[in-house]
């Protein structure tokens, strides 16, 4: 196993890829039990920015109270055709003062004005929950924090909503989510432990990741490390499958842009923090240098970085696509370091600094 | 007839006419014992460029790439001829499927035709899954008196069951690529090697009514008679009919050519339409939330889902995952490096390396979990659970999301017209 269970269930990443399995279709029995699908949940929004509206933001300020102005909770779960959401917000870490800000912001959304910050008719949202998704041992320290804060934007005259801390817990033979009253009704599953993944000894529980990577989430650096690998097999994948499909004599080039964004399933095109995008597209330059060191040593001149264009893969006739082909599919990406630092190069910018969408 | 030259024909009208003279005198010389040509035989063959139509151009370059000259005929029907030979006629049944018409020997043009789809990423054989027989042995039981003869054959070979290392599983693989698969007729028992593996090869040849009241039972007792790897259709209007096999070729045991032709018809149309349901359902992608463009985006799709019967030895997951993903020509025709996650766990985020589109997959014991991103052909499915059958547990089971797969099946032959003129 590549970390222990408690680290898994503390990795946020962990958390929002097991919420987005939790809302996907499955046969009975499997080995994920999707708890809020069979309860008639899907997922509405990924990390969507929802912003507060202007009147709260001002009642919050004339109060004093500190509220960020917009906000992204990790995943929306919507019960379609009885109008529900859920916010949910996967934390790995204890409630700190510093997630203060965030948490109101959170609470305001998933409040009574939740429709109009989706954009949607006020008929179209019966009813909506903050669900924060954490360890078992962080469960009370979190509902104490919140409910603290909800009683301060409730003196203070502000729209906020209900909560729930769903926590996760490890019993001996699974991973269960436990659910207070609240978050029980809320989502029709049963007060106390609900199983959502099923254990097998000596083995790594953690389903198919929809999401591998995320630079601004905290994560131990085993973690992170299986994480980057991930990210760097999709990465993988994509430039195998692109030039594979290449029919002689073919030139292609490879953006950054669109070799994450595939890798992502189309979720770096979201990001918004230039400083995340920039890291993903240095790990993108440490992936494709040494894919294209790889290449070098088999098929020379075949693949060329140009700055603002990407690499650039020039393939002749047959025989030099199936070298290159054995080229590429002989490279794997165990070799590359896995927690190395990710140093600025004079290439960080030429394609852009913010991400496009695909 | 049998000598006729195929480019004298140069209509749909007159490549009918001689397959359906040509079907006749081969029955006749079935009757006397005394078969003096081949069949005629069919190859469905899925071609793989999204959900666009080639044009007529497009088809003849898709062709033209591995060296196979199309010439056009009429609407949607060409003369096949490679460097040294006439082939047959390809025929454009359906938008995504061609049929390839010949009169070449068997393994011969198995031969041909696998070569052709191994050196291209654009085309790939129609693949009929155990479940998918399932369905349409159902549509053959209503469709035809009980009194009526059919053939069901059988294939389950548990080639990662091996009883020693080094059992020469590479140099099958390596045999499948090259050379033409020994067909059950053909086969030399004092020749074949001594193989200490599950093997199951069965033909079943009975009326209708019979194999209707005793398979169940049979399947139930004997789990590989689920991995169906051919079925006949009795001809409605002849004696004989049509042998499907799980790779898309079809023998025309019939006298009718037309009638052939009206079955493949039958067939591809309830293939398309579940290709079409299953990227529908198992594509995934993280696409706009309806209303709010550009600004929420959610994830639509369903993992496909397959789960064995019975979960795999150790020692028979280890042969699988090495065997797949250390061998450049691997069964499953998959590429990636595993994630190992346990003893009997691996994810892999890797490529459909026939049609080089990416695949993430959940290997274990029990079964497999795919993720099929958006834009990935259906066909990588119904191949993934004809290999799943064939190679490692005949009585998996598969679904799309939480839709069994033979119920999609089930829903894709319905309302399918099953008619003589079909066209």
């Amino acid at each position: 196993m590549t970390s222990t269970l408690d680290e898994l269930l503390r990795d946020p990443l962990f958390q929002l890829n097991a919420v987005l399995w939790l809302a996907q279709p499955l046969p009975g029995e499997s080995q994920v039990t999707p708890l809020f699908h069979n309860k008639g949940f899907t997922v509405y929004a990924i990390a969507p920015l929802l912003a507060l509206p202007p009147d709260v933001q001002l009642a919050a300020q004339e109060a004093r109270v500190s509220v960020q102005p917009g906000v992204r909770p990790d995943v929306v779960l919507i019960h379609e055709r009885e109008g529900r959401f859920a916010f949910a917000e996967c934390k790995g870490g204890s409630f700190r003062s510093s997630a203060a800000e965030q948490a109101r912001s959170l609470l305001i959304v998933a409040g009574p004005r939740a429709a109009e910050v989706l954009g949607l008719a006020g008929k179209q949202v019966s009813s909506s929950l903050l669900a924060l998704v954490t360890p078992e041992s962080e469960r009370l320290p979190w509902a104490e924090g919140l409910t603290e804060l909800l009683e301060k934007l409730r003196e203070a005259h502000l729209p906020v909503g209900e909560f729930s801390v769903l926590g996760l817990v490890l019993t001996d033979t699974d991973i269960s989510l436990s659910a207070n009253g609240m978050g029980a009704a809320f989502f029709g599953v049963h007060p106390g432990l609900n199983t959502i993944l099923g254990l097998e000894p000596d083995t790594d529980p953690r389903p198919l990741y929809f999401i591998p990577y995320d630079p601004d989430v905290m994560q131990s650096a085993d973690e992170q490390a299986l994480c980057r690998r991930i990210l760097f097999e999709r990465m993988h994948s994509t430039v195998v499958a692109g030039v594979g499909r290449a029919h002689p004599p073919a030139d292609l080039s490879l953006e950054s842009n669109n070799i994450l964004n595939d890798a992502m399933l189309g979720m770096y095109g979201q990001w918004e923090n230039r400083d995340s995008a920039r890291h993903m597209r240095r790990l993108c330059r440490q992936f494709m240098e040494a894919v294209a060191q790889a290449v070098h040593r088999m098929v020379p001149g075949t693949m060329v970085y140009q700055p603002g264009v990407g690499w650039k893969i020039t393939i002749r006739d047959e025989d030099q696509h199936d070298k290159l082909m054995d080229a590429l599919t002989r490279f794997s990406c165990e070799t590359l370091d896995l927690q190395a630092e990710l140093v600025p190069t004079l290439f960080d910018g030429p394609e852009g600094d913010a991400p496009k969408p695909c | 007839m049998m000598d006729m030259p195929l480019r004298l024909i140069r209509s749909r009208q007159e490549m009918t006419r001689f397959f359906d003279g040509y079907a006749t005198q081969r029955m006749e010389e079935l009757d006397e014992r005394k078969l003096r040509g081949p069949l005629v035989k069919t190859h469905l063959i899925e071609l793989l460029n999204g959900r666009c139509t080639p044009t007529p151009s497009g088809l003849q370059a898709i062709f033209e790439r591995r060296r196979v000259h199309l010439e056009p005929l009429e609407d949607g029907l060409f003369l096949a001829t490679d460097a040294q030979r006439e082939v047959g006629f390809v025929e454009s049944l359906r938008p995504r499927i061609v049929a390839l018409y010949s009169t070449w020997k068997s393994k011969d043009i198995r031969a041909w035709v696998r070569r052709l789809v191994l050196r291209s990423p654009e085309i790939d054989h129609v693949w009929l899954s155990g479940l998918t027989f399932r369905v349409l042995w159902d549509l053959v039981a209503r469709l035809s008196q009980p009194r009526r003869f059919t053939r069901l054959v059988f294939t389950h070979d548990s080639i990662f069951d091996i009883d020693s290392r080094g059992s020469g599983l590479e140099e099958e693989d390596e045999q499948e690529e090259e050379e033409e698969e020994t067909s059950e007729d053909s086969r030399d028992e004092d020749l074949a090697q001594v193989v200490e593996r599950r093997e199951t090869s069965f033909r079943m040849v009975d009326r209708i009514g019979v194999i209707q009241e005793k398979l169940a039972q049979l399947q139930r007792d004997y789990s590989p008679l689920y991995a169906i790897s051919q079925l006949r259709f009795p001809s409605p209007v002849s004696r004989g009919g049509h042998d499907f096999y799980d790779n898309g070729q079809v023998t025309n045991r019939s006298e009718s050519f037309r009638d052939h032709r009206s079955h493949l018809l039958f067939i591809v149309r309830i293939y398309e339409q579940l290709l079409r349901a299953t990227e529908e359902q198992a594509w995934y992608s993280i696409r706009e939330s309806v209303g709010v463009p550009g600004q929420f985006r959610k994830i639509v799709g369903a993992p496909v889902v397959v789960r064995f019967r019975e979960p795999l030895s150790q020692e028979v997951f280890d042969q699988w995952i090495d065997a797949t993903f250390k061998r450049k020509r691997n069964r499953f025709r998959l590429w990636g490096h595993p994630v190992r996650l346990g003893p009997t766990k691996v994810h892999v985020y890797g490529v459909d390396r026939h049609l080089w589109q990416p695949l993430f997959l959940e290997l274990t014991a029990k079964g497999c979990i795919a993720i099929v991103p958006n834009g990935t052909c259906g066909n990588t499915v119904h191949r993934l659970v004809t290999n799943i059958q064939r190679y490692l547990d005949p009585g998996a089971d598969a679904f799309i999301g939480d839709r069994p797969y033979t119920d999609m099946v089930e829903e894709s032959a319905r309302g399918v017209p099953y008619d003589l003129d079909a066209g």
